[in-house]
Formats: C-alpha cells, structure tokens, sequence
C-alpha cells in the first residue's frame, strides 16, 4: 500500500506542469483565445497518448498519469479540447487512421454535453470534425458536419459552444461499458482540482502582498482562515483522486465508488475555492483583467460535465466493503 | 502509487478480523463512574494478553512493531466489529502519553510506565489547560518550586479528562519563576493519588462528568519524573500534541466510514415528516453523499500521510488539516442524523448507551473545541503550511 507518487509518477507530473506552464499559463487567456489552434502541440510531446497502448503509438501509461497530467492542465485552465480529444481515443482504438490522426492531433474532437431527439450541444471549434459524447453505459464517437452547427457564446470564452441538428451527427465507432466514463470522470475531478488548486496559490500569493490598515491582509483571520479551508479542500480532494485513480488503475470493485466520492470533493472544492478566491481579492477579483474569475468560469463549465449529482449521490449511498478491506 | 495490501499484510487482517470476532465485549460499556473505567481496563488487558496492544509501538517496550499500515488495519477492523471504541480512558496513555515517553523519557520512566500503559494497568490524563491558558497554552500558570529532590506543584488544571480515573497525569508547569511564554516549562509526570491534589467534575452539556478541574496544593513530585529538561517542558509538550494531533486520530478517521454507512442505513428506514424515506429526499441524499465521500477522502489522507511520512516523523500542519476534515465530517454527519431522527432526537436522558445519536450531535462540539480548536487548527495551517503573514 502506497498511497503516494513514486518518481516515474512524480516525474510525468514535472514534466506535464512544467510544459502547461511555459506554454499555456492561465494568464495566456487574457491576450489570445488560440486553444482550439494549438491542439497539436499536445501531440508532438505524446500528452494526448498517455494512455493509449505502445504498438497503436501511444506511451502505454495508464489512468494515474492521466490524471497528474490533467491535474496540471486544470490549473492553467489548458485547452479544453485536449480532454475529449484523450478520451476519443479509446473509443477510435479499432480505427487505425482514425487513431492515427488524432493522435497527431491532425483531426480534433468536441465533447457532446445534452443531447436528443433533434440535436445536441456541444462544446469544440471549427476544427473539430468528430464529436465525442459519454454515458454511463457506452462512449460514441461520431463524424461531426460542424459547418452545420450553430455557435453559442459560451461563459468560458477560451471554449466555443455549438449547437448541432441531429443530422450533422454520424456514428463513427462505439463502445460499451463504464470504463471511460470513469475515466472521463476521473480526468474531470483532475481538472477540477486544478483549478481548486489554482485558486488557493493566487489567494495566498495577493495575501502576502496587499496591505489594508498597515498590514498585509494575510494576517487577518477573516482570510487566512478561510484560505486554510482552501487548502484543506485541495489536500482532501488530491488524496482521494490519487486513491480513486489508484483503484481504476488496479480494477478495484469500489472503483466506481472511489470515483465518485473523488469527483465530489474535487467539484466541491473547485466551487468554494474559485468562489473564495475572488471574494478575498476584493475589487480587483471581479475585473476582467485579473485571472480569478477565469478559473471561476472554466470551474463551471467542468462540474455541469458527465452526469448529475442525483447518480453521484445513488452511487455513494450504497453500503459495500471497501475493497483491499477484504469481505 | 499501488492500493495493493501484501500477504502478510492480508493475513493480519483476517487474523485481527477473526480475533475481534470471537473477543469483542458483548455488555455495552458504562457510561460513567469506576465501572466504566474498569471496563476500559479490561478490555485493554484483554489485548494485552492476546498480543493486540501497541501494535506500532517498538517491541523493545512491549509494543509490537508493526508498520503504520498495520495499524490502519487494525482499526478498520475494530470499527468494523464495532470494537469498543479507542477514545476511552485509554487513550491519553496509549496515543500520547506513552508515545512521549518514547520519545523523551528516561530508561527508568519507560521501564516503569510502558508496560503498565500496554496492560491497562494505569491510565493517564492531561493536565495542559488551564482556566486562563486554552489555545494560548504558552500564559499557563500552575508553578512547580524545586525544593531538594522534589517540584512542589501549586495551581490549577482543568478540562482534565478522565482525571477522577486517572492513575497518572501529563502535568505542564512553569519551573523557572518569572519565566513568559514557552521558556521555563516543566512536563512532569504527577502521580494522581499524590496529597495535595483535588479532582473536581464538570458537569457538560452531554449530562456526563467527565472532564475536571484539577487543584495543586504543595503537591511534591520527585525530579526524577521529569519528562526531557527541566525547563525544556515545552519541547516535550509539542511532542506530546504532535502524537495528539498526527496519529491520535487514526482510529477515528477509519471509524466514521462505518457510522456514515450506519447513517444510510438508517436514512433507509427513516420516514419524514411527508411520509417519504430520508434517502429518497434529495436535500438529505446530497448531504449524505457529500459525507460519505468525505469520509472516503479522510481515508485516502490517512493512506497518504502514512505513505509520505517516514517512520517517527511528525505530521505536522497536515495533522491539523486532518483534525479539520475529521472533526468537520463527524459534525455534518451528527447533525445530519439528528435533522432526520426529527422528535425523537430530543428523546435524551444523558445517558449516551441509550440515546447514542443525540448524544453523537452533543460530543461534535468537544471534537471541534478539545485538542486545540478549530480556529487555532487554521491559524497553524496558516502559519506553517500557507507562510502568510502572522496574526499573532
Ligand atoms: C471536553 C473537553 C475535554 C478536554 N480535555 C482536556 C484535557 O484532558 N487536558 C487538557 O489539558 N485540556 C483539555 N481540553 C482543553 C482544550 O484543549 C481547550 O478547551 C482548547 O484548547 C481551547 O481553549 P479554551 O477552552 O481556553 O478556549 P479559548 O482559548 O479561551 O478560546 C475561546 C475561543 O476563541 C478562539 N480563539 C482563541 N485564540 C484564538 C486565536 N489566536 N485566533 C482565533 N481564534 C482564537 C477559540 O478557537 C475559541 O473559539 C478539553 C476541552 C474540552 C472541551
């Protein structure tokens, strides 16, 4: 039992902060909206194929490196569509130009969030020609026409929202069972935390600096309490998805548990940590120039992703044995 | 990282499953008075004899040498059997008086005592507080006079848990006169039945007296029971909190996963007030979820801790974010269980064997409060693990 990064662990989440943060800083946001452009550089460096086995041109890596990298993609608020176009990726494994292409990132994907009769919304640029949608019971890949589909603004600009008939969808390949939805799930709690993570670096750094009445805000307790909580919902929210990653990894019967026990400190702490950061900025939290509400906005679009409380709650108020506890 | 338990480690747990099985005390613990305090003895002799007690102590005291990891084990399968539960008059020889004298006593003092820790011969209390130094523990007052081959203790204690019971007692004193703050403290080992000391219960809001006032007059304590330095008492005291505060919790930290499922089960069966069951009510089932993943959460932090720590090490400001997330969850746990017991969780007659869930809502209060409170608990994290300017 060891419930902590050994050094080739520790190292894929080095290298992956230390790209993220020369290449995308959450700061780039301000200035160019190009995510959708860029997705190629994920390719060159092989972030896209962590998972994806060695002879189909992958790194063979699994689930827990998966979700070091994402964790340092949800502090910068990296490219969105680096998560669909990952996770399309097992679901194209049988396809071998498909899986090809995306992997060079030649082809990019968008992520389908509802979706009926009629149509569905959907979260990707013009460069996406495929369209990735996930349910509990099966993952669709499907060709996407995107010059049929409508944009709609979108809260979070560094993404672009769409809106597609149902006719601009054609299933392209699909497979069943949940493994990729809690893979899926175990990626987005990542990046939920990194943005809970995000949230509390930049509210201790101002709190060092800003002085009210003579002293640096940081010493009043009114915030450096609840800076406190922060950090304990950072560091309970990371041990549980170190825990939770862990036990997709070795195919653990609580596995599901796990994950969602790991998506819901990680959405809670994501909502009370973006939410207290701008509030302890004061003023200059809420302007649009400072990056605060830019992991508030990126915050919200995560924690509406693949599926409701209603079936996180049902899936954690089943009473089993833990695994590893033996039965 | 691996989640993987190795054989040996497998084996200890069927074996401690077993054990617990056929050994668990089948009469509910008193709830107060010698009795209770007699039942705590036993059961710990009990362990005592069947090779269960310290189980991460050193074998050269007694203790059994096991890995953290074990540990953990252990107390998953004590909450599992519903053991009698760690927090008991036990507990402050066995999770931090005897873990000091580990660290700091003399041959003599570990000779005497650890052995009479493990057996249940002697329980222990402490005498940290007083009615004037709480979370400033460094303004204490009560003075130890050295006089020949003696300290001659004046002064007051109190929140002394389990004093009236207590064979010996963790006692902070101030040994250099005019001394301030933490230089010039003593942590001594006082003998309870010693002349010159009156126990006096606290009546709490529970109904039970279990914490005391504790006076000192011209009560002399041989030197030789000095812990580390004359006045170097507080070093001695922050190892004493450490263990507290680092490793005190364990066993509550893999308890509440079993009182979380014993919520569900009851908000299963439990009608609202509109007929319907607690777990079919969307507020009560978001709350519960969001408890249920927390205690999930507090035991991949105790997972990590022990996988991070090297052997002896102190957890330090981590150990206050577990009493934040352990005393937080127990709190919205009780008092989510009282909100859906609706009348009958005002059926309470202070004895805690009869009404266990309303007296759970009462004891969340001591939870946040004793050990050093909440707020002192982020003040440390503040300090020591965020570096922000000091408030203090
Ligand atoms: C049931 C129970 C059992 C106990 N058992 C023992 C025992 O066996 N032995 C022992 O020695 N002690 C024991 N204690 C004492 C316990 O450690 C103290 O009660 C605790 O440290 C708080 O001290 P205080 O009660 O003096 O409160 P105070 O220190 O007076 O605090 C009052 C309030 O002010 C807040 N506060 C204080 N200072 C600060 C600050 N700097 N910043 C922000 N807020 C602050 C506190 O959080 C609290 O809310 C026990 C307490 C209880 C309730």
């Amino acid at each position: 039992m060891y419930l902590a990064l050994d050094s080739h662990e520790q190292e894929i989440a080095n290298a992956a902060a230390a790209f993220l943060r020369a290449e995308f800083p959450l700061a780039r946001l301000h200035a160019r909206r190009d995510d959708d452009a860029r997705l190629a550089e994920f390719s060159t460096l092989g972030w896209f194929g962590l998972a994806v086995a060695e002879e189909r041109g992958g790194s063979g890596l699994g689930v827990i490196e998966q979700m070091l990298f994402f964790l340092e993609l949800g502090r910068v608020a990296g490219p969105f569509g680096v998560l669909p176009q990952a996770l399309a990726l097992q679901v194209a494994a049988d396809e071998p130009e498909l899986l090809r292409a995306l992997l060079a990132g030649e082809e990019n994907v968008a992520l389908l969030v509802e979706r009926d009769g009629s149509g569905a919304r959907g979260l990707g640029g013009d460069n996406c020609r495929y369209a990735l949608e996930l349910t509990a019971g099966e993952s669709t890949l499907f060709r996407l026409a995107r010059e049929q589909c409508d944009d709609v603004p979108c809260l979070d600009r560094s993404v672009v929202m769409f809106k597609t008939p149902a006719s601009a969808l054609q299933t392209v390949a699909r497979v069943t069972g949940d493994g990729l939805w809690l893979r899926a799930q175990v990626c987005v709690s990542a990046m939920l935390l990194g943005a809970a993570a995000s949230a509390l670096d930049m509210i201790t750094g101002y709190a060092k600096e800003r002085e009210t009445f003579g002293r640096p805000i940081g010493a009043y307790q009114a915030v450096r309490h609840p800076c406190a909580d922060m950090a304990v919902r950072v560091e309970s929210a990371r041990c549980q998805l170190y825990y939770a990653a862990a036990a997709l990894a070795a195919g653990h019967d609580d596995a599901a548990l796990q994950v969602a026990a790991a998506r819901l400190v990680a959405q809670h702490a994501a909502r009370a940590n973006t939410d207290a950061n701008i509030q302890l900025h004061g003023g200059i939290g809420v302007t649009d120039e400072f990056s605060a509400h830019l992991l508030l906005k990126r915050a919200n679009l995560l924690w509406r992703l693949f599926g409701s409380g209603r079936d996180r709650a049902r899936t954690l108020l089943q009473v089993d044995d833990l695994d590893g506890a033996g039965s | 990282m691996d989640l993987h338990y190795s054989e040996q480690e497998l084996q200890f747990r069927a074996r401690a499953r077993q054990w617990l099985q056929d050994n668990i005390p089948r009469q509910p613990r008193p709830v107060g008075g010698e009795a209770m305090a007699q039942f705590d003895r036993d059961w710990q002799r009990r362990l005592f004899e069947h090779g269960w007690a310290g189980i991460n102590w050193p074998e050269e005291y007694g203790g059994l040498g096991l890995s953290a990891i074990q540990q953990v084990i252990w107390y998953e399968e004590c909450a599992r059997a519903g053991a009698p539960h760690f927090i008991n008059t036990t507990y402050v020889a066995l999770m931090h008086a005897g873990p000091t004298i580990i660290a700091c006593g003399t041959p003599q003092q570990k000779q005497f005592h650890l052995p009479r820790i493990l057996s249940g011969e002697s329980l222990w209390c402490q005498g940290f507080s007083e009615p004037n130094a709480g979370s400033d523990l460094a303004s204490l007052k009560t003075t130890g006079a050295v006089d020949g081959d003696d300290l001659v203790i004046n002064g007051t204690k109190t929140w002394t848990t389990d004093g009236q019971h207590a064979d010996f007692q963790e006692l902070l004193v101030r040994t250099t006169p005019g001394s301030e703050r933490h230089r010039g403290l003593t942590w001594v080992i006082c003998d309870m039945r010693a002349p010159g000391i009156t126990v006096q219960p606290i009546r709490t809001m529970l109904g039970d007296e279990h914490v005391n006032t504790t006076f000192y007059d011209d009560v002399r304590i041989p030197l030789a029971n000095v812990v580390g330095e004359i006045g170097g008492g507080w070093r001695t005291a922050m190892s004493t909190l450490g263990f507290e505060r680092g490793t005190g919790f364990i066993g509550e930290q893999l308890a509440l996963y079993e009182r979380v499922n014993q919520a569900i089960k009851l908000a299963g069966r439990t009608r609202l007030e509109g007929g319907g069951l607690a777990i079919d009510d969307s507020d009560f089932a978001a709350r519960l979820a969001l408890i249920k993943a927390d205690t999930l959460a507090i035991r991949a932090m105790t997972l990590a801790q022990i996988s991070e720590l090297r052997e002896g090490d102190n957890p330090g400001p981590k150990g206050s974010m577990m009493k934040l997330m352990v005393t937080g969850t127990a709190k919205a746990l009780s008092h989510l269980v009282a909100d859906m017991l609706g009348w009958e969780f005002l059926e309470y007659n202070d004895n805690r064997n009869e009404h266990p869930l309303t007296y759970d809502y009462l004891w969340s209060w001591v939870y946040t409060i004793a050990g050093g409170t909440s707020e002192i608990q982020r003040e440390i994290i503040a300090d020591q693990m965020l570096e922000l300017p000091r408030a203090r």
